[in-house]
């Protein structure tokens, strides 16, 4: 284990590093816009060269705000024992603000603008592919930095 | 460009009609408008329609063509539009269009709407890959659209200090207004309590703060100042009337994007607040002059954050006027004196159509049971899905 890479609920969206794991979204060589997850054009409308080259995103940010999910969302969400989540919305820097599950932290901890870092976790068993991952969020240094936490 | 007046308006009651075709509800909606503006359907000489992507249409989203097949062939343009949850703005906007323009004398626009049970599917032909952002909200981490809503009152929280006794007492207006209004579908009155011992849907948001879907439909006849007599009411002109589409780097937790890339100097809910800055800009009134705002309020948060959005009084304000009776319907600013999404549920494509009706009514003062008094001038605000916003404003 450990060395396998990881089947993610999505291709193009995370992958592993060295470093731990990164998500992949666009920076526009024109304006120097960085977006997540990865587009096909740049949406400034100041921008004329619209150049997305594929970028990683910061692993680390903070929590701009959260919410948690109360019910079972429609099946196309596949998780095993599902119960009630956080979802946050984490600021990455240069204006990138992303929603992930957080993961690591309980209801009562949860503060607006504590640090949080990028991580990796199964959502689900599949009969064929095994082991899904999605990527979270955890309070910093919560999980080792490869992130692969279980 | 000359001046455009609302003739007259119609609404099905909200609620869940199995026992009748979108087509009837529509039907029903213009009967009632036609009669209100006292005209004939061979009065009509155009008529816009909002797309439904859930009924009718013959499939194609001809919403328009289907209704005169059914009640009036008489060879009238037939444009259907799509816009989501803010499609009956844009048909209004393009019936708007064809009156000011001088084209024609008098356009009607509808939107009717029965909303499927549970979880509104994904439409056929989407990508299950990570160019489809409802797909990737999905399989990554289940958010539903409460949740979406829920981040952005938590936030208001954090920033204004916004109890959860302030978020649920804007539940509660809406029931009170809506307790006089026979079209409103939920018209019981609810307490604080109440609503705070709703189930929890998405903290901070309960059940009770956030509006179910319902079936419903409604039209609005616009025309020139020629057909305003024919009603025998007051005559109501439009005074502002504009769409728009959202701004790159707006702060808004847009359904149903993952992600963005937030801009400091951009608004947030960008395709409104420019739709309603552009109604302001055309009516030359501004937010001191609205006696009463009809806007969307999917969520108890939308009512206190969007009239702050809108420039009615300083972000975090709202909290204040709600508690201080000012967004009553006798208040300052009459605060969906309807009884809004909420008490309604929302009929997706009929809802922005059913603002401007009751605007209508309430500025001739047939809003019996939930009048605002005196009111002369009028707004609605209303989003929708791909960053539509529409508004409009009415004036006597
Ligand atoms: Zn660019």
């Amino acid at each position: 284990m450990g060395h396998e890479v990881p089947e993610f609920v999505v291709d193009g969206l995370v992958e592993q590093t060295p470093e731990g794991p990164r998500l992949i979204g666009t920076r526009c060589a024109g304006c120097n816009t960085l977006y997540f997850p990865q587009k096909s054009s740049c949406a400034n409308p100041g921008c004329d060269e619209k150049s997305p080259q594929p970028a990683h995103l910061p692993a680390a940010g903070t929590l701009y705000s959260y919410t948690i999910q109360r019910y079972q969302p429609p099946s196309l969400f596949r998780i095993d024992d599902w119960q009630p989540y956080i979802i946050g919305l984490v600021e990455l820097g240069e204006g990138v603000r992303v929603m992930a599950m957080l993961t690591g932290i309980e209801e009562d901890q949860l503060r607006i603008g504590m640090d949080l870092q990028l991580v990796t976790q199964p959502l689900y068993t599949d009969s064929e592919k095994g082991e899904v991952r999605t990527f979270k969020f955890a309070p910093t240094g919560k999980f080792a930095p490869a992130g692969e936490s279980a | 460009m000359r001046p455009v007046y609302a003739l007259g308006a119609g609404a099905h009651p909200w609620g869940k009609w199995p026992d009748k075709p979108q087509v009837q509800l529509a039907s029903e909606a213009m009967d009632e408008a036609l009669a209100d503006a006292g005209l004939r359907w061979s009065d009509v000489q155009g008529l816009a329609a909002a797309s439904s992507r859930f009924e009718g249409g013959m499939g194609w989203g001809l919403h328009a063509n289907e209704l005169v097949q059914t009640v009036a062939e008489q060879g009238i343009p037939c444009i259907n539009v799509g816009g989501a949850c803010a499609a009956g703005a844009i048909a209004l906007q393009t019936a708007y269009a064809l009156v000011s323009s001088g084209q024609y004398d008098v356009v009607a626009a509808v939107g009717a709407e029965r909303m499927p049970k549970g979880f509104i599917p994904r439409p056929p032909g989407s990508a299950d890959d990570r160019t489809d952002d409802d797909y990737l909200r999905w399989v990554t981490m289940g958010a539903t659209n409460p949740a979406y809503w829920a981040i952005e009152a938590r936030r208001r929280q954090h920033d204004h200090g916004t109890s959860d006794q302030t978020l649920a007492r804007a539940s509660t207006l809406m029931r009170r207004n809506a307790s006089g209004n026979r079209r409103a579908r939920y018209r019981d009155p609810i307490s604080e309590d109440d609503v705070l011992a709703s189930p929890m849907v998405a903290d901070p948001l309960h059940l009770l703060q956030i509006c179910p879907v319902s079936d419903g439909a409604s039209a609005v006849i616009l025309g020139s100042e020629d057909f305003v007599a024919r009603s025998g009411k007051p005559g109501v002109r439009v005074a502002g009337c504009a769409i728009g589409s959202g701004q790159f780097g707006d702060p808004a937790r847009r359904i149903p994007t993952i992600a963005s890339t937030v801009r400091d100097d951009v608004s947030h809910t960008s395709e409104v607040t420019g739709a309603v800055s552009r109604a302001f800009e055309m009516a030359g009134v501004g937010p001191e002059d609205i006696d009463l705002l009809e806007m969307a309020d999917n969520t108890a948060w939308h009512l206190l954050a969007w009239p702050e959005l809108f420039g009615f009084y300083e972000p975090g304000k709202g909290d204040w006027m709600l508690e201080q009776g000012k967004l009553s319907i006798d208040g300052d600013l009459a605060l969906n004196p309807s009884g809004g999404f909420l008490s309604f549920g929302e009929a997706t494509t009929a809802q922005a159509l059913l603002q401007v009706s009751e605007v209508l009514w309430q500025l001739r003062g047939q809003a019996e049971g939930h009048q605002v008094p005196d009111a002369k001038v009028g707004m609605t605000a209303v989003l929708g899905l791909g960053a539509n916003g529409g508004s409009v404003i009415l004036t006597r």
